[in-house]
């Protein structure tokens, strides 16, 4: 029986698009519309897997945003057991060292012998979460994992390497896995069965109090990136393109 | 005077003769009676109530229609004459039986003139018959169509139908043969025969005996007609009638049902035999296997694993061997998943069997579990979070109107007469935008007052709801009515087929009340016939059109878009299948969400093929615009670039004005 946690959060929906606040420094809320960061629904999917094929418990912690709610009764309907809302000044968007401060808090409560999340975040400024939670939990931390199964007090982590490597790795419990992938692609979920969870389940508030940020980046500016000036455009067969490549090479003193 | 003989030939020496007849009758009829019941009471102890008693008069109707005068068996010419030629022989045969019972027993009137016309009509009548048991047996044993279910139990009943009416026939003939009275003319048939009979010089007694031996054969294989009704394939004569019936009366043909609930109100999602209600299992009883539905199947047609008819008759063997389980077992997801919902099964159905409802509800398992493919799955996460099947933000809903001068009103703002519903396709497909622009045009241009809900439209649902999500379709429709509710507006308009039935057909009454809702092309014939359209060019192309499943079979418009084409000075000619028969572009009920499949060949593709084989056509008019998307990708595919063009009919009025 695995105590499995997730932690999820909602990030920017690049549906939409993204404009800066007048602070300069983060994005105007204003305008944003929140959607799950898609590691995390992977990770979610993989936990509802785990419980499905060897038994346990899934217990889901998201921080307090717009669309909150409805993220967490989409995950009960998938099947998580519990539903955990970390309530405190989220608002104008925070850092991922709090959040992980506020992560960790919550999950150590719990117990828990397997804490999921996605390996990273569009929003993601100063590292992603995983690691941080396990530093903050003393747990050991794996990333960009494709596939779990649990066997007694260890896992079996498939973690993807670039190039195409994959390597099975047995991570003792307890312990912190960035999913980059769940096994299978997050399912579908009817939406009468969200709103029959609406009706059912029950969201535990809990309230974070302060919010820890130290150690994390502080962001001095934030901009849209400024299109770059004089592109010229090389015209004419090889040989005159080539030998203008050469001057332009030149003339900046690289040849 | 002609009078009828009663038992004639018949040695009375073992008792009254009718004791025989009716002690037979009534134990071949109680046999039979109970063993249908025993069938039919299936139907209640493992279905799901549904209520389906009311508006009798309309039920009647319904059974005089489709049972008696048979007008869907009809609708296909050889088939239908062979059909009714057998039923409505053996009606008039058993009302003839019914009237000599009366004459005999309660009221004499079978005498003089009376008795001549109803020899000559039952006499007519075997002539019919046989010319329609001589037209099924060319079906059946030549023609062979692929549809039909050619087994040995059609045979077998065919055969028993025949041999009563050549027993009857017989027996008439020898009967005349001996008696050879001065009006024996009024049974042309029999006496012909007679005339045979007369010739062998057979004498009295011979003939006498051999009726006896005939009629006493006639007598047996009517009672084991009867006693083998309710297993045999003539079952469907009783189940047929009451499937008529029992048919979907208060609902249009394009309004579907939420799922059923059980006494808890728990929504049922139908996987298996006991959770579908007693009238789709009375369906799987009713379906002759004629085959029509699956000839008309688009999906039939494409080599899709779908068979309307296989569908229908895997409820029947379900209910009848004990497999409980459908969805996964006899029935396959994959072919559920095939249906473009195109209604062309329901309405070929000649005993009105209700196939899309089925599949719908067995969709909603499906969607239920989660088991749906990852394009239909990001279809249906989009149009959740963003109203609309793209994937794009709401705020882009209406970007395709930027640079239309004056401004579109927005309906959700200042009241219009006409509230103009886009759909999905005409808003955010980018190959459609110009369409769509030049819809607005054309409304601009004859001064329309009319309005778009910009952000506020969401995709109208019917497709979702096909797809079998019919939470999903709930929270649409109120997020629409919202916004219809904050507009004030006297119509609605919709570029789109499938919008249209939705907003028609599925949606309550809104806060503004039930507002009347027009498909474009039905506006446009409006404004013709009111003369605020008018043309200035007579465009003179050979066109086809293709009718829209959900505009013509769901909503009976055909006319208008016609009307229209022509106003424009086009020349309409016909494609084989057109009007209720018009072959599905293959996009209906989510499939144009879903992955392909395997196919052998794109409906689309026919339906291209079908027209370039028109002479001389150059346009391809279509009035819906997933048709534009589906039919210029075939006619690609099809390498039919230089012979035809895709148009919306909107193309033409542009035009022309
Ligand atoms: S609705 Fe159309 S596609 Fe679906 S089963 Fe009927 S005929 Fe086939
Ligand atoms: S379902 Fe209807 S159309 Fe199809 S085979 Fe049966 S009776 Fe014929």
């Amino acid at each position: 029986m695995t105590n499995i946690v997730v932690l999820a959060k909602l990030v920017p929906d690049l549906v939409e698009e993204l404009e800066i606040a007048e602070s300069g420094t983060a994005l105007d809320m204003e305008w944003l519309r929140l959607i799950i960061n898609e590691f995390d629904n992977h990770a979610t999917e993989q936990a509802i897997i785990l419980k499905e094929r060897s038994g346990g418990e899934v217990t889901v912690i998201a921080p307090e945003a717009e669309g909150a709610n409805e993220m967490l009764y989409t995950i009960a309907a998938k099947g998580a057991d519990r539903l955990i809302m970390l309530k405190g000044d989220f608002e104008d968007g925070i850092n991922n060292h709090a959040l992980a401060r506020a992560f960790a808090g919550a999950a150590k409560e719990l117990k828990p012998d397997l804490v999921l999340t996605g390996v990273q975040a569009n929003d993601d400024l100063d590292g992603s979460v995983g690691p941080l939670v396990a530093e903050y939990l003393g747990m050991s931390y794996v990333g960009y994992i494709s596939g779990v199964s649990v066997s007694g007090e260890t896992v079996v982590a498939r973690k993807e390497y670039p190039g195409g490597l994959i390597a099975e790795m047995e991570v003792t419990l307890p312990a912190v896995l960035g999913i980059q992938a769940g096994e299978e692609p997050p399912r579908y979920v009817a939406i009468s069965k969200v709103r029959q969870m609406m009706k059912t389940a029950t969201i535990d508030e809990q309230e974070v109090g302060d919010l820890d940020a130290s150690g994390g980046a502080m962001v001095q500016r934030m901009y849209v990136p400024e299109a770059a000036e004089r592109a010229e455009m090389l015209e004419g067969d090889e040989e005159e393109v080539a030998a203008r490549l050469v001057e332009i090479f030149k003339e900046a003193g690289l040849v | 005077m002609p009078e009828r003989v009663n038992y004639w030939g018949i040695p009375h020496n073992w008792g009254a003769p009718e004791l025989y007849v009716y002690t037979i009758m009534f134990l071949a009829a109680f046999v039979m009676l109970f063993r249908f019941y025993r069938q039919a009471s299936l139907w209640w102890k493992i279905g799901q109530p549904e209520a389906r008693w009311d508006k009798l008069h309309l039920r009647l109707g319904r059974l005089i229609q489709y049972a008696i005068v048979q007008t869907k068996v009809l609708r296909q010419r050889y088939p239908g004459i062979m059909h009714v030629a057998i039923a409505w022989s053996y009606f008039v045969f058993f009302l003839g039986t019914a009237l000599a019972t009366i004459h005999d027993h309660f009221f004499e009137f079978l005498f003089g003139n009376t008795l001549i016309v109803y020899k000559f009509i039952l006499d007519a009548f075997t002539i019919v018959f046989l010319v329609g048991a001589g037209m099924a047996i060319y079906r059946r044993y030549v023609q062979k169509p692929r549809r039909l279910t050619l087994e040995a139990g059609f045979t077998g009943s065919l055969t028993l139908i025949t041999l009563i009416v050549l027993g009857g026939l017989f027996t008439e003939s020898l009967r005349l043969a001996v008696e050879q009275p001065a009006w024996a003319w009024s049974s042309p048939a029999g006496w012909a025969l007679a005339q045979l009979w007369i010739v062998t010089g057979a004498s009295e007694a011979t003939l006498t005996g051999w009726h006896l031996g005939v009629w006493v054969f006639h007598l047996l294989i009517v009672a084991i007609t009867l006693i083998t009704l309710p297993v045999s394939t003539l079952m469907h004569a009783l189940t047929g009638p009451l499937n008529a019936f029992f048919s979907k009366l208060d609902t249009s043909f394009g309004a579907l049902s939420p799922a059923k609930e059980t006494p808890t109100g728990e929504p049922i999602y139908v996987s298996q035999l006991s959770d579908l209600s007693w009238k789709q299992l009375l369906d799987g009883d009713a379906c002759t296997e004629c085959g029509r539905c699956q000839e008309a199947c688009p999906a039939f047609a494409a080599g899709t694993p779908l068979s309307p008819k296989k569908l229908i008759l895997s409820i029947r063997d379900a209910l009848h061997s004990n497999g409980s389980q459908l969805v996964g077992e006899a029935i396959l997801p994959e072919a559920l998943w095939a249906c473009t919902t195109c209604g062309a099964c329901i309405h070929e159905c000649p005993v009105l069997i209700e196939h899309l409802d089925t599949i719908v509800d067995m969709r909603r398992h499906l969607v239920i579990e989660g088991d749906v493919d990852a394009e239909l799955q990001d279809a249906l996460t989009n149009l959740g979070r963003y109203g609309n099947s793209f994937g794009q933000s709401e705020r882009m809903r209406a970007r395709w109107s930027k640079g239309i001068e004056p401004k579109i009103k927005d309906a959700g703002k200042e009241p219009v007469e006409y509230l103009w519903f886009v759909g999905d396709y005409a808003a955010y497909s980018p190959t459609l935008t110009e369409i769509t622009k030049k819809t607005a045009v054309v409304f601009q241009k004859v001064g329309l007052d009319f309005g778009i809900l910009y952000k506020g439209e969401n995709h109208s649902g019917n497709d979702v709801r096909r797809a079998g999500e019919e939470g999903l379709f709930e929270m649409l429709v109120e997020k629409n009515l919202k916004a219809l509710e904050r507009s004030e507006y006297q119509t609605i308009v919709t570029t789109d087929p499938h919008s249209y039935n939705a907003l028609k057909n599925e949606y309550p009454a809104n806060g503004n009340g039930k507002k009347p809702v027009l498909h474009y092309t039905e506006l446009l014939d409006q404004l013709i016939a009111s003369g605020e359209l008018r043309f200035t060019k007579n465009l003179g192309y050979k066109v086809t059109y293709h009718d829209p499943c959900y505009l013509g079979r769901y909503n009976g418009i055909y006319d208008a878009p016609r009307r229209v084409i022509e106003a424009t000075g086009c020349e309409i000619v016909e494609m084989p299948r057109c009007r209720d028969q018009a072959f599905c572009c293959g996009a209906g009920g989510g499939r144009i969400w879903m992955a392909e499949g395997e196919m052998s060949e794109r409906p689309s593709e026919a339906r291209i093929r079908e027209a370039v084989e028109l002479n001389a056509v150059t346009d391809f008019i279509v009035a819906c615009p997933k048709d534009v998307t589906m039919y210029a990708d075939a006619v690609k595919t099809t390498g039919n670039e230089a012979y035809i063009v895709v148009k919306d009919l909107i193309e033409l009025v542009f035009e022309a004005m």
